[in-house]
């Protein structure tokens, strides 16, 4: 019966490949969804991960970057590296503001960094330096290639006129760059008394950053002090809560698409077939075996549009680079189950109106003409 | 009869109730042999294709019983009706019904995997069934390729495949041409005689009376006696000579199933009396 579902579907090619190509398009638009959403939660936490720091210090109660304000003391930084277990301790100033490039204005997580900044830096430039100097800025790559700006030009940042030194790589995300300027042009900017955004902490050897944390936490009044990974953790959560409902939507939108043209696919074919299953019936087979005839039909379509999703999708990542488009794509195994069973949820749904048209079919209307 | 296939006892069958109701099948009675080849005639609406689905246990009777063998079929329940029809009986369809996705050994062999064989050894007995019907050469063949009178051939090896006690035919000559329907029921006849099967036929076709050892004609849900019958020389329905539509031309008499027929006959006499006896 596995053979008759599948010269059954194989027979009109025409149908199938309309049938495998929609379940393709609309399972593309959930992969693409998650792969953009995990590529993106990566770049997303791109400078928390990469900012070489095991602890995060920030103002009491502020638990990631976005949308956040923290200011703490600058003195912190000296009671934070004073915590046993602390061996280094690197003060960095963070407001979200653009980046002015005359060309167009973008949004940058912009950070203000000490001359002798040991963490916190831009991790991998591709031009210039790393740590800007008073007067000087580093800015990330997708910004200063839209906006042809090379090194020596000038950018406005905070109201500042700066100079690009340095052009960083992986500092950009699906809404905005991180941008690096030095902590003196900062506090000139942001004036009254010394404050700092964050405290970067490396642990020394063989201390674990948690038990590090909650000592900081203890002997220093006034912050939260997290693990790096915890920290990255809360920023994640907090973008996937904002981006859930339209996710959510538009994972639905595929659904809805591919449950339509599988079930609208195998419905045609078994109606086309309907004096064929009638026959069947009248010769013997029983109703468990016609319905599993379907139901391997809208599998066979299923599968083979999610191998074509898949395709479509792997080949749109790998092109991305090269198209030069500011978004991150990256295929997860959870995505892929999903999926997956998203696409078995359709197949059992889309046997359902054939399997019941199946199920009221008499068999003597074979001697009926 | 104590050899009998099948046994049918005052079977009834009515379909709707209260002034709706129509009696398809009325109190009919009727004992088959192993080997014995009875065809079944009748004018349209006579009840045939009623009686032929419950005779296949396709339709269950309102009243009577139907025996096959030692087994009530009119007692028994629907799910088990798949399985009898699947091993005792064989079906042999006026449209061939042959599923046009699978080949000619795929459509045989389909069926005996139906009845629990394993693919190999159900392609095995297609092959050797089809081969033995003059198939051998046609095996990989879908079967639009094929003529009428192959498709027929191929669904009487997959009506023989699981080795059924009873083949029911409906009107399996009327899309084939007279020689090669004629073919078809003396492969019939052979096979009833020589694999000692049951064959009932049910059919309009008057030509195919010889094959057949007994010939029944139903009329109004009931068994008749055999009226003097005529074919209709346009659309080739049995058509009782007393109830029909009578003409003459070039000095012969001509039996029509209706005026519609006659009319047709009159456009254009030659088309239809060549070569042909009335």
């Amino acid at each position: 019966m596995v053979r008759l579902a599948y010269r059954n579907l194989f027979q009109s090619k025409v149908r199938l490949a309309i049938s495998v190509g929609g379940v393709a398009l609309a399972l593309m638009l959930i992969l693409a969804l998650d792969a953009i959403m995990t590529g993106s939660e990566e770049r997303l936490t791109a400078y928390i991960d990469n900012s070489g720091a095991d602890v995060w210090v920030a103002q009491s109660g502020v638990r990631n970057l976005h949308m956040v304000a923290s200011w703490i003391p600058a003195s912190v930084t000296n009671e934070v590296k004073d915590v046993p277990g602390v061996e280094s301790a690197t003060p960095i100033m963070y407001l979200t503001a653009p980046v002015d490039t005359k060309a167009e204005q973008s949004l940058a997580y912009v950070i203000g960094l000490p001359e002798d900044a040991a963490m916190g830096k831009p991790w991998r430039v591709v031009e210039g330096r790393a740590v800007p100097k008073p007067g000087e800025a580093v800015i990330d790559r997708s910004v200063a290639e839209r906006s042809g700006i090379k090194l020596g030009d000038k950018v406005k940042i905070l109201g500042q006129i700066l100079e690009v030194t340095g052009v960083a790589e992986g500092t950009s995300t699906l809404t905005n760059s991180v941008a690096f300027i030095s902590m003196k042009d900062f506090e000139r900017v942001r004036g009254g008394g010394k404050v700092v955004s964050f405290v970067l902490v490396k642990v020394g050897p063989g201390q674990p950053p948690e038990a590090v944390a909650k000592r900081i936490e203890g002997e220093v009044g006034g912050v939260t002090a997290q693990r790096a990974q915890a920290f990255a953790e809360q920023e994640r959560r907090l973008v996937n809560d904002m981006a859930g409902d339209l996710l959510a939507i538009m994972n639905l939108a595929g659904f809805l698409t591919g449950l339509a043209v599988v079930a609208l696919t195998v419905y045609t074919a078994t109606l086309a077939r309907r004096s064929e299953y009638g026959v069947l019936k009248a010769l013997g087979a029983s109703n468990g075996r016609l319905y599993g005839v379907v139901l391997v039909q809208a599998l066979y379509s299923v599968v083979l549009g999610f191998a074509v999703g898949l395709a479509f999708t792997l080949a749109l990542s790998a092109a991305m680079p090269a198209l030069d488009a500011n978004l991150p794509m990256q295929v997860g195994v959870a995505s892929l189950l999903k999926v997956g069973g998203v696409s078995l949820v359709i197949a059992c749904l889309a046997a359902v109106l054939p399997v019941r048209q199946i199920a009221g079919l008499d068999p003597a209307t074979v001697f009926r003409g | 009869m104590k050899d009998s296939t099948l046994q049918v006892t005052h079977v009834t069958k009515r379909f709707g109730t209260g002034e709706t109701e129509v009696v398809a099948v009325c109190d009919v009675s009727l004992s088959v042999a192993a080997g014995e080849v009875v065809l079944i005639m009748g004018p349209s609406g006579s009840g045939k294709s009623t009686l032929l689905s419950m005779l296949g246990a396709l339709l269950k009777p309102t009243e009577g019983e139907i025996r096959l063998r030692e087994e009530v079929l009119s007692t028994l329940s629907e799910s088990r009706l798949p399985t009898v029809r699947l091993h005792q009986f064989g079906f042999i369809f006026q449209d061939f019904n042959l599923l046009s996705a699978l080949t000619v050994l795929e459509n045989v062999a389909l069926v005996a995997e139906l009845a629990g064989a394993k693919r190999g050894e159900a392609r095995e007995k297609a092959r050797a069934q089809l081969t033995a019907l003059g198939l051998g050469q046609r095996l990989d063949f879908l079967p639009e390729k094929l003529s009428g009178g192959e498709k027929q051939r191929v669904a009487i090896a997959r009506a023989l495949i699981n080795e059924p006690a009873l083949i029911l035919a409906d009107e399996p000559t009327a899309n084939l041409d007279s020689k090669i329907g004629h073919e078809i029921m003396r492969l019939l006849r052979h096979i009833a005689k020589e694999q000692n099967r049951s064959v009932i036929i049910v059919s309009h076709d008057a030509r195919i009376k010889d094959i057949a050892d007994r010939v029944l004609w139903l009329e109004d849900g009931r068994f008749k006696d055999m009226v003097a019958m005529a074919t209709d020389p346009v659309c080739g329905m049995a058509v009782e000579k007393e109830m029909a539509v009578v003409a003459e031309w070039n000095g012969r008499t001509f039996y029509f199933c209706s005026r519609g027929c006659r009319d047709e006959f009159f456009e254009d006499p030659h088309t239809f009396t060549d070569g042909d006896d009335v």
